[in-house]
């Protein structure tokens, strides 16, 4: 079990809870994780956005038999890519409510507010973003 | 004009996790009759995953009710968290959830604890608070990944599931409250003690001093009340701790079980506790008329019962698919084997 060092994980938290990024004024890409300045062109006037609204494609992704310790209850723990529909973002996230043998490459699956990682039976508990498979198509 | 004839339910939304446990299937674990679900009137009950807890689950519930009520997160004033399974002993449940909505820093947020009726209570004080124009609005949430010793009788519909109401002004109602009540006494018919896992609870003592007395009570002031009867309403909905106890308490009080059925949620998913009536109300919004009028009575044990009279306005025909329905939810279900449920809700104990 790891302990995460609370002010990183607490200044983090509206990243994680819904999907605060940035979009760059000059260039127009949005970057997630959110940064104050642009990855892409360096430009320092960005905003910030949220694409918690926003549904995703799945690119890829990879079913993890031999997980770090505290997550033994999760196993397998399925990681994928995601490009959100509208801002075209990539993100990184856990997959769930889905079984491994259910994925296909371009699913819509949508952003849920989920126990990410929790430190032990006292700890702290971290919350976060997993993508599940929408549950129904609008 | 009463402070309820002011208020009403701008937004209602709710949430059941993907998997469910056959009661056949814990009947064969710990040898009870085969004939026990049926007896409880409940054929499946819904399971949390390992990565849910009633945080996460009233989450998804109140985003639907936000959807539906179409209000900017930031005037809710109020995230009223009711539940009996908080993720934390101490640090509040209702401020996660406010703050992973963007309700956050201008709002009250608190989590309330009595039995199943923790949310209910916090819809007559959503009344109060709304129609003294403290707040515009109030988001409620009953939530619960519902705990039960394993091998219990509790454990064949202790379930998981979340409902969220925002409550507000009755111009921008789908729904508005006409009259309410509320009937408690110190009963000991379900308890947990502090550090206790599971709860326990007096067997046959739930039914007549608990359950059918304080919903009976409830019911009947808000007749007083009112001079509504039971040929007023088109639903009643009950708390649903099991498939028939709903039923009876209905024939007690002059509902035909017509009227119950379509709020009936048990029989499929189990006892959501702070959820479990609510849930009902929900699915009955999901697909109510203008001017129909629902009888909402939730109950909680230690004890207590609410009764709300709830009139139907034309706007929640606008409302209805705006979010996903409790049907949705209903069809998307997935059986897990008691094995899968042991370590989904950390019955099995493990050294971490």
């Amino acid at each position: 079990m790891v302990r995460i060092s609370i002010p990183p994980s607490w200044r983090g938290r509206l990243a994680r809870y819904r999907l605060v990024a940035t979009r760059c004024k000059d260039c127009n890409r949005t970057l997630y994780p959110p940064a104050n300045v642009c990855r892409a062109c360096g430009s320092r006037n960005v905003e910030q956005v949220e694409l918690i609204n926003e549904k995703a494609r799945l690119i890829t992704w990879t079913v993890i038999y031999n997980v770090m310790d505290g997550f033994e209850d999760r196993r397998p723990v399925i990681l994928g890519i995601l490009e959100t529909l509208e801002s075209k973002v990539k993100i990184l996230a856990p997959l769930t409510d889905v079984l491994p043998e259910e994925l296909h490459q371009g699913m819509i699956m949508e952003p849920v507010l989920r126990r990410i990682y929790e430190e032990g039976e006292a700890g702290l508990i971290h919350y976060g973003v997993a993508y599940r498979p929408v549950l129904k198509s609008e | 004009m009463s402070p309820e004839d002011r208020v009403g339910i701008v937004g209602w939304g709710s949430y059941i996790p993907r998997w469910r446990l056959s009661l056949k299937e814990i009947a064969e674990v710990w040898g009870f009759s085969p004939e026990q679900p049926e007896e409880l009137g409940v054929v499946e009950k819904s399971v949390a995953g390992v990565d849910e807890d009633a945080i996460t689950m009233g989450w998804e519930a109140a985003r639907n009710a936000l959807k539906r009520a179409g209000v900017n997160p930031r005037e809710i004033g109020a995230v009223w968290f009711g539940t009996e399974s908080k993720p934390y002993a101490v640090k509040p449940s209702a401020t996660v959830i406010a703050e992973a909505l963007g309700i956050t820093p201008r709002a009250m947020a608190t989590d309330w604890e009595f039995a199943c009726r923790a949310a209910s209570e916090a819809i007559r004080v959503s009344i109060g608070v709304v129609a003294s124009g403290l707040v515009k609005y109030t988001l409620v949430i009953g939530s619960d990944t519902a705990q039960a010793n394993p091998g219990d009788i509790l454990e064949f519909t202790a379930s998981s599931a979340a409902t969220a109401l925002v409550i507000g002004p009755r111009e921008e109602s789908a729904a508005y409250f006409e009259a309410s009540a509320t009937f408690v006494t110190d009963t000991p018919d379900f308890w947990r003690r502090e550090g206790a896992k599971y709860p326990l609870h007096g067997e046959a003592f739930t039914g007549e001093p608990a359950y059918f007395k304080h919903i009976v009570g409830a019911v009947k002031l808000l007749f007083e009340k009112t001079g509504l009867k039971p040929e007023d309403f088109d639903y009643a909905i009950f708390h649903q701790p099991n498939g028939t106890f709903p039923l009876r308490v209905a024939r007690m009080l002059g509902f035909p079980k017509e009227k119950v059925l379509p709020g009936l949620v048990t029989p499929q998913i189990g006892n959501s506790y702070n959820s479990s009536a609510l849930i009902g109300l929900s699915k009955v919004l999901d697909s109510a008329k203008p001017g129909q009028r629902i009888l909402l009575a939730p109950f909680g044990s230690g004890a207590g019962a609410d009764a709300f009279s709830i009139v139907v306005t034309d706007k929640v025909l606008e409302k209805q698919n705006k979010a996903p329905k409790v049907e949705d939810y209903l069809k998307r279900r997935t059986l897990i084997p008691y094995a899968m449920y042991a370590k989904y809700r950390r019955l099995i104990h493990r050294i971490v």
